[in-house]
């Protein structure tokens, strides 16, 4: 849990504006009335990007019918390799996943929007000579567009699926005393 | 856990309860005395503080000693004072003033230029001055730590008003500061803007850390921030604490965990390149300083940690003294690296927390023997020495931080006395038991605690010779509990209802507004015990 409870809007998350894995222009309004869950990463990341996407599997497993709320965004820090093309083959993997790229200037933008760290660095291990390690962060904007947490990668993906069910009741809550009103 | 003669330890509930009814033996109070001393310095006045770097860029500099200080009245109001919370409430207050002064955190205007030996690729930054705003954790985790502690441990939220964290610079000499519209150099927190700033950088470094110096993230110096985060809580509710250590453990893992091949902690993690830095020279610090405070959320791994690095640090002495290898003399290029490492006094912090007496004692043992213990107008400190060692080969280093902190923090510490503080420092409903709120200045209370299940305050206390100031002993939570009974050395000297006072034979006593005023003599030390027959309810 963030110093800010879960639920009220944290200073990160803003505007983006991209193109998603199927060569579609997206922006933060693209996905107004659902829960968006924001992950940065890059298809060459052998290992934080994959556990990461594999647990907001298992997470959207845990919520059964509550998933069908849920837009998971995969942003890419690497769009000179990461075209929409080598985004939706890298993401068949994690059906339901829709991977977003677009000019360096796009992707700087969005990253900026939600303060993530990503620089490209050297790795011999790579086929391109190169890496961009990145922090590991999933952010959930409601269905307001509005960012209301996010969730470290140390957590388990029960933790995960807990609070998201928390934050979709408090939603459903807020949204049922405010239509009896 | 076991300690390294083999005995178990005993629990940390019994063990508290054998710090408070102890108290403070003489040394201990020494050591308190010159916190006291130094904290009542007037301004600028660093004297017995300076270190061997200029500037404050080291490790030794003012912002780790006044931090540690105040962690040490931590320790000691949780583990051996706890009802007598004026007796260490104002020196705690006159620290972190103290730490918000430009003579402390001034060095980041040119530290956050960036550069230097480890990283010229990022030389030439504007400088900046609001040394809490971006990186520079090494400043901003224990003025957000320290004011967050004081809150949880005196539950006085004075460091929560906005402003009343306010670092500002001045001079009429030089620069714009005094032009409107000019340069700013008044910076504005509170402990909880402080903490909400802290806690963002976490996120946006992915729990890697915040940087000290730009680039470089310190393991050790975001452990303090870690213990604010937990203050925080504490006050606050939530789980920042949990949710930021458990981050840091992760991101950590990428390079295979806090430890580097040689089997000692990396010492930081270059942030542009995520390239974590072994320490190479197996320096004790690197190892000791860590693990102290992260014995707090960490505690499996320090354990496990400190038996297998403990040997490679110390050195059995004769007469069971214990001592550290002397450093290997360290250079980039042709030029000597000289900064105040603090090993000896980190190890012996380490040992306390570790609840190791063996090594604790022997360390202390050397101290005594080869460190020039001395007392200055009644405080009792290590004054810094630079010789590595004397002529008989013996280790005699002394930096201030480990001479007026370290030596004093490790004697005031109990086993897991850092992390018992930071799990649960007060049991529910301890600041409605009687205790000592305001202590005068000539006062010293070497013993204060509450015990709950005979309804009776116990404390001793006696009036200091050469010390000015009143000799007023000020108690709290003592009315509206019925009849009460005062005694002084088993005498009664004092009684009264739960109104007011009905007699005072030898000790003048006053109920004053809410308070219970004892006007104490100048005289020996007494003990006393005031106690409600009817249990206090």
């Amino acid at each position: 849990m963030s110093t800010l409870r879960p639920g009220s809007a944290l200073p990160v998350g803003g505007a983006f504006d991209l193109v998603d894995h199927d060569g579609r222009p997206v922006t933060h309004e693209t996905f107004r009335g659902a829960y968006a869950l924001v992950f940065f990463g890059f298809t060459h990341c052998r290992v934080v990007c994959p556990r990461a996407l594999g647990r907001l599997s298992t997470v959207l497993g845990l919520l059964g019918p509550d998933a069908a709320r849920m837009q998971p965004l995969y942003i890419t820090v690497d769009p000179e390799r990461d075209h929409p093309s080598v985004m939706k083959a890298f993401l068949a993997r994690w059906p339901g996943f829709l991977g977003l790229t677009g000019s360096r200037e796009q992707i700087e933008a969005a990253k900026a929007a939600f303060h993530v760290f990503a620089r490209r660095r050297d790795d011999p291990e790579d086929p391109n000579g190169y890496a961009v390690p990145h922090t590991a962060i999933t952010y959930v904007i409601d269905p307001e567009g509005v960012c209301v947490d996010h969730f470290t990668d140390a957590l388990s993906a029960d933790e995960v699926a807990e609070r998201l069910r928390t934050l979709i009741a408090r939603n459903h809550r807020l949204n049922a005393s405010e239509a009896g009103e | 856990m076991k300690t390294s003669d083999g005995e178990t330890r005993v629990s940390s509930l019994e063990r508290r309860r054998e710090s408070v009814v102890a108290g403070l033996d003489a040394k201990q109070l020494a050591y308190l005395r010159h916190f006291d001393n130094l904290s009542r310095r007037q301004r600028n006045d660093w004297s017995f503080m300076i270190g061997r770097t200029p500037n404050q860029m080291d490790f030794g500099g003012y912002r780790f000693q006044l931090a540690y200080m105040a962690y040490a009245l931590a320790l000691t109001h949780v583990h051996r004072l706890p009802a007598a919370p004026g007796a260490l409430r104002p020196t705690f207050q006159r620290l972190i003033s103290k730490i918000l002064e430009p003579e402390v955190w001034m060095y980041w205007r040119d530290s956050s230029k960036a550069g230097g030996i480890w990283n010229p690729h990022l030389a030439g930054r504007p400088e900046q001055w609001d040394p809490v705003a971006h990186d520079n954790i090494m400043y901003s985790a224990y003025v957000q730590s320290m004011a967050l502690m004081y809150n949880v441990l005196f539950d006085d939220a004075r460091y929560a008003a906005p402003g009343s964290l306010t670092l500002e610079y001045f001079t009429p000499f030089w620069g714009d500061g005094g032009k409107p519209g000019g340069l700013d150099r008044k910076f504005e927190y509170d402990q909880f803007s402080l903490n909400e700033n802290l806690y963002w950088q976490m996120v946006r470094n992915g729990y890697l850390g915040i940087a000290c110096e730009p680039n470089c993230v310190f393991q050790i110096c975001n452990q303090p921030a870690i213990i604010g985060f937990r203050m925080h809580d504490l006050l606050k509710g939530g789980s920042t604490a949990d949710e930021v250590s458990r981050g840091f453990r992760q991101a950590w893992e990428q390079f295979g965990g806090p430890v580097a091949n040689n089997g000692h902690l990396y010492l930081y993690a270059a942030s542009d390149t995520r390239t974590p830095v072994p320490n190479a020279g197996e320096l004790p610090w690197g190892d000791a300083w860590y693990a102290s405070l992260a014995n707090t959320w960490n505690g499996e791994f320090v354990e496990k940690y400190y038996a297998s690095v403990l040997g490679k640090h110390v050195l059995e002495g004769p007469d069971g003294t214990r001592t550290i290898r002397p450093p290997k003399p360290r250079t980039f290029g042709a030029r000597p690296i000289e900064n105040d490492t603090c090993d000896f006094g980190w190890l012996t912090v380490w040992a306390s927390e570790m609840g190791d007496a063996t090594t604790l004692e022997g360390l202390q043992r050397h101290a005594e023997r080869h460190m020039r213990p001395t007392v200055y107008e009644g405080g009792r400190f290590f004054p810094r020495h630079d010789e590595v060692s004397d002529a008989e080969g013996n280790y005699t280093c002394v930096e201030p931080l480990t001479g007026n902190v370290l030596f004093a923090y490790a004697s005031l510490n109990v086993p897991h006395g850092l992390r018992q503080l930071y799990e649960q420092p007060w049991a529910p409903g301890h600041f409605a038991e009687p205790n000592l709120a305001i202590v005068g200045d000539a006062i010293e209370v070497h013993r204060a605690y509450y015990d709950d299940a005979r309804a009776t305050l116990h404390f001793t206390a006696g009036v200091r010779e050469n010390r000015p100031g009143d000799s007023v002993l000020r108690l709290a939570n003592i009315w509206d509990r019925g009849s009460w009974e005062l005694q002084r050395d088993g005498q009664v000297v004092a009684t009264g209802d739960g109104q007011q006072v009905h007699e005072g034979r030898r000790v003048e006593a006053r109920r004053t507004e809410h308070l219970l005023d004892l006007h104490l003599e100048r005289n020996e030390l007494s003990t006393y015990t005031l106690s409600w027959p009817g249990g206090g309810a």
